[in-house]
């Protein structure tokens, strides 16, 4: 059971990874400030670094959404396996519909679930839900909208060039922004992998813990911090872009001055999040910082039905995580027969996920379309039709 | 429930966003008139927008300091 939870949480560990990668990377992809292969390449060294840099564990699983501890229940192997179960279930699914969706609250709801049908309803500490998942989902985005918003008509009213004496428009000149964007963004995938990945590697050290392997209240070993970077990096070149897609192109269109504005009020965002006492959800302050830089540039519209799936995806998260980390507890709960055949039923599920992705396939060649005259075009026609030719790969 | 923290770090994001991306802009347009070829522009918009630049490097550096635990332990 212990060498199965330890799989399951570095393959949750990898979905997350890919999962965030358009956090980071959409945004300077979609304006041509980085090339889509290099700048998941980019996320993914930095998520790496980030890993080992923050190996600090967290004292418990759910940070204090179930009452874990010495007066509270005890979160057994389990529940973590069938919390990771619903979590991993629905990063895929949300992957598959291109949908950027918090991959903690994913983490909690399976938890929670799990919880639930395990324990009992009394385990879940209900005001720390309230403050810890949904008061930071309503937020997130309005905080990080609201800044992107004003940050990108700022940035627009500081470098609108006309002729003094005729009122004409002169050349822009706002190209300055894409080498911006890369600084930025680079930040926020640093600061990915020093959150991410360490929650991956509290859950395996809080399991082998549990297991008795190793002393309570010690630090993870070097195993652990390696592979739990290891996998975040991997699923993070890896790519989600199906999300990226949605991020860079499907929310709104993305121009240089727009994304610096957008990048800028993430990592400000995430950056005081996570010193403030406040944790902010970096997928919802990421969508919000877009959808905010969207209406601030004239000239665009922002995709509400795509914003609204967004948000319908965020009200699912929990519940739908949580159904199936029940399920799955109660599966557990049966004994041998009932943990192989959830493991199966998972796999199964990955896998035909998987498969149905390979119908339609997104890749670097496809998921952002960059609309600059000159070398993005050229690039996408030489370059990416050429790759994906002797990939084999299929173009939509 | 942890009201003043969420103010404190939507106060946060709002000011070090703006910050960021005034200097930022304004080095950008800085750039852009001192490269202006018709009507000379001024000496010292170029040294100015390094200047602009230079800050949100700091920032940047400041960010980096914030984001590894090492430094502030």
């Amino acid at each position: 059971m212990v060498a199965l939870v330890i799989s399951l949480a570095l393959f949750f560990d990898f979905t997350n990874g890919f999962h965030d990668t358009a956090n980071a990377m959409a945004t300077p992809i979609a304006t041509g400030a980085i090339k889509p292969k290099t700048a998941v390449a980019l996320a993914a060294v930095l998520n790496l670094v980030g890993a080992f840099l923050s190996t600090e564990v967290a004292k418990t699983v759910s940070g204090g959404i179930i009452k874990e501890g010495s007066d509270g229940v005890q979160i057994t192997p389990d529940i973590i396996f069938a919390g990771l179960m619903g979590a991993i279930l629905w990063n895929m699914i949300t992957w598959l519909k291109g949908l950027p969706s918090s991959s903690s609250h994913a983490l909690f709801g399976g938890l929670i679930g799990a919880a639930i049908a395990g324990i009992g309803i009394h385990s879940i500490n209900f005001e720390s839900l309230l403050q810890k998942v949904i008061l930071p989902a309503v937020f997130a985005p309005i905080i990080a909208g609201g800044v992107a918003y004003l940050c990108t008509r700022l940035a627009y009213a500081l470098t609108s060039r006309h002729d003094p004496e005729t009122g004409d428009k002169l050349t822009q000149k706002r190209g300055g922004f894409r080498t911006g964007q890369v600084f930025t963004s680079s930040l926020v995938a640093l600061a990915h992998g020093t959150n991410d990945a360490q929650k991956t590697m509290g859950i395996i050290t809080l399991v082998l813990i549990a297991a008795g392997t190793q002393p309570a209240g010690s630090d993870p070993q070097w195993w652990v911090i390696t592979a739990c970077a290891l996998a975040i990096a991997i699923g993070t070149y890896a790519g989600g872009w199906r999300i990226i897609r949605t991020m860079g192109s499907g929310l709104t269109e993305v121009k240089p001055a727009q994304g610096f504005s957008a990048e800028t009020s993430t990592a400000a965002a995430i950056l005081a999040s996570s010193h403030l006492g406040f944790a902010l959800s970096t997928t919802q302050v990421a969508s919000g910082s877009v959808i905010g830089s969207g209406m601030g540039r004239r000239g665009t519209t922002v995709r509400w039905g795509t914003a609204g799936r967004i948000a319908i995806g965020w009200l699912f998260t929990l519940p739908a995580a949580g159904i199936v980390g029940a399920l799955t507890a109660m599966l557990v709960q049966t004994g041998v027969v009932g943990v192989v055949i959830a493991a199966v039923a998972g796999t199964a599920a990955v896998a035909y996920m998987f498969l149905r992705s390979r119908k339609s396939h997104v890749g670097h060649h496809n998921a952002v379309q960059i609309e600059e005259v000159g070398q993005a075009v050229q690039f996408r026609k030489k370059k990416s039709a050429a790759k994906a030719i002797k990939n084999g790969g299929v173009q939509r | 429930m942890k009201w003043l923290e969420l103010f404190s770090v939507a106060g946060a994001t709002l000011v070090s966003a703006v910050t960021v991306v005034v200097l930022y802009a304004l080095g950008v347009r800085l750039t852009a008139i001192a490269g202006d070829i018709r009507n000379s522009p001024p000496s010292w918009t170029r040294p100015l927008a390094y200047g602009c630049f230079a800050v949100c490097g700091c920032a940047i550096l400041y960010g980096l300091y914030l984001i590894i635990p090492y430094f502030h332990k």
